[in-house]
């Protein structure tokens, strides 16, 4: 009986049914069978959904939109070219360094590749980048900057595994330095044998560029060194980020017209945050039903039958999460995988902030690797290239990423040092 | 077929509406409190009740608003390479399973909604919680009839093609 429920189930997912539903059917029919009220799944989503740290959500993505919409991303590929441009390769970097913020800030639902992708890739092109070269580039970049503050994805990982949000923003930032560290030499490699003119550094023309910025140029120091020095929580942030942005943008700037613009960013961005929370709200009782179920105490004995040592344990799971990356996108992948893979790795002694560096890594990757990599087919769309071209360009830049992959997952001390040095609660 | 279509429509921009206006309450309310609790280490004693709550108000409109702009979470993995009437087959059916788990989750909401009314439990003084829990049956409901909008649409498109 059971069994043919989670074929159905399975089967209708593939089909492309909201996964919302698909969770909300197992948890309807997993309380059924228990004999419990189905009213505990509501409880369960009330519970879940007022959240105080919940806020967070819809106020940073709101803000990660309107910067999107606005010409924010222009003023600071401007600014980020002023600083770096003069080094060989400068303008990869710029791509990097851009989009690492970008992504952070709109929460890595493919607004990067739409919104600084267009604007970057024609710049590498015409700087003499190899067009293979940039293409990779740009499509990896859209994902990168998922483990600094305040990716949703994070968020959303600290909710779930009930790890504190603020240790994994700081927890995030070594391995996502290292990330973009790792691509970045490579790019000013690639620069370098390409024979990419370099430009000449010039404070007058770094100078107009800050001016032009000087709005925006407060707002990662806000966001970033609020939350690593304690100053703000996540959530204090994200209530000063809406409401900063929403002035500069509208009053200061004027990119966006308060009533012709704002209202329509407002239900954009909320569709996605729906999206999520609508997952989030069946899935949490679900979760709870699992666990009073001791499931992932049971797959843990399963799992120890045939693995025993901890390095092991880190190789099949690495693989495992690679496989969850290709198939499903990294909302879902959180909040259906974390709560059976938390008990487990606890049992094998992995600390919860490294494994939800190991966790966001793979599922990073995951924007990547064919056949069904979210960013292959957002870059396939924006740039009229065939995937498989993509895909193409892209590989080397998984290759790195694995290697990071690697480092993150067997030196811990990576995601756990940073904390323990800034003792953040 | 163009009466339901204009019923989505009606039903996305009275949903768009409460939307804007509480995800403008949102921002300003969570900011003003940011500035009272630090600046003068005081803040609204409700506001934090009421945030806490417009994130569900806003989640289920917002949800509701996806439905009709096929903005949900799905693999889709596979679909992806669907075409023609295999795809709108698929929609017909996928579709239809939302809208029928949507009445069920609808169901266990409207149980939830009587149990606090019961209960006479208040969300802040005097105000019942069930005041801001409706939304999760509302949204529930909105969802299915979003959806059950949806199958039919699908269905027009795939007798339509079979005509072709």
């Amino acid at each position: 009986m059971t069994t043919i429920i989670v074929v159905l189930l399975i089967l209708l997912a593939l089909l492309g049914a909201p996964l919302f539903t698909i969770i909300g059917a197992a948890a309807l029919i997993a309380f059924y069978l228990a004999d419990i009220e189905t009213t505990a799944v509501i409880i369960e989503l009330y519970k879940i959904a007022t959240t105080p740290t919940l806020i967070a959500i819809p106020l940073f993505t709101f803000a990660g939109y309107l910067l999107a919409e606005s010409k924010s991303p222009r003023r600071l590929v401007n600014l980020a070219q002023a600083m770096f441009g003069w080094l060989p390769g400068g303008l990869a970097l710029v791509v990097l360094v851009t989009c690492a913020i970008f992504t952070a800030f709109t929460g890595a639902s493919g607004v990067t590749i739409v919104a600084l992708g267009g604007l970057l890739y024609p710049i590498l092109v015409k700087e003499n980048f190899p067009e293979q070269f940039s293409l990779g580039l740009v499509t990896s970049s859209g994902s990168i900057g998922l483990l600094f503050p305040p990716s949703l994805a994070i968020i959303l990982y600290g909710l779930i595994a009930q790890v504190s949000i603020d240790q994994l923003f700081v927890a995030g930032a070594l391995p996502g330095l290292l990330l973009v560290g790792t691509l970045g030499l490579y790019s000013i490699r690639v620069g370098a044998r390409a024979n990419v003119p370099r430009q000449s550094f010039s404070w007058h023309a770094l100078g107009s560029a800050a001016r032009e910025a000087a709005w925006e140029i407060p707002l990662p120091i806000l966001v970033i060194g609020g939350i690593y020095g304690g100053l703000f929580t996540a959530t204090e942030a994200a209530a000063v980020t809406a409401f900063y942005v929403l002035v500069v943008e509208v009053f200061i700037y004027r990119d966006l017209h308060f009533t012709r613009d704002v209202p329509r960013v407002m239900i954009e961005s909320m569709m996605l945050v729906g999206a999520v929370l609508a997952i989030l709200g069946t899935a949490f009782g679900l979760t709870n039903y699992l666990i009073d179920e001791e499931i992932p105490q049971k797959l843990f004995e399963l799992v120890r039958e045939h693995i025993s040592s901890r390095t092991t344990f880190l190789i099949i799971l690495n693989a495992f999460l690679l496989v969850v990356g290709m198939m499903m996108d990294i909302f879902s992948a959180i909040v259906v995988v974390v709560p059976l893979i938390v008990p487990i790795a606890t049992q094998f002694e992995i600390h919860p902030l490294h494994l939800a560096m190991i966790f966001l890594t793979n599922l990073e990757i995951g924007y990547l690797t064919p056949p069904v990599g979210l960013n292959l087919f957002l870059s396939s769309l924006r740039f009229e290239k065939p995937i498989l071209h993509i895909a193409k360009s892209v590989l080397v830049f998984i290759g790195l990423m694995l290697i990071v992959l690697m480092i993150i997952t067997y030196v811990p001390e990576l995601s756990l040092w940073l904390v323990e040095t800034l003792g953040t609660r | 077929m163009s009466l339901l279509q204009r019923l989505d429509s009606f039903l996305n921009k009275f949903e768009s509406a409460l939307l804007v206006f509480f995800l403008t309450v949102m921002i300003l309310l969570a900011f003003l409190q940011v500035v009272l609790r630090n600046a003068f280490s005081e803040g609204i004693l409700w506001a934090d009740i009421l945030l806490r709550h417009l994130v569900l108000w806003i989640g289920f409109l917002g949800a509701a608003i996806a439905t009709s702009h096929d903005r949900h979470i799905n693999i889709d993995a596979l679909t992806r390479f669907l075409t023609g009437r295999v795809r709108s087959s698929a929609k017909v059916l996928t579709y239809l399973f939302a809208a029928a788990i949507c009445i069920l989750l609808f169901d266990a909401s409207l149980a939830y909604i009587r149990l606090e009314v019961d209960l006479d439990s208040t969300v802040y003084e005097e105000i019942p919680s069930w005041y801001a829990a409706a939304i999760i049956p509302g949204g529930y409901a909105l969802l299915a009839i979003h959806f059950l909008i949806r199958v039919a649409l699908a269905m027009n498109a795939l007798v339509r093609g079979e005509k072709r």
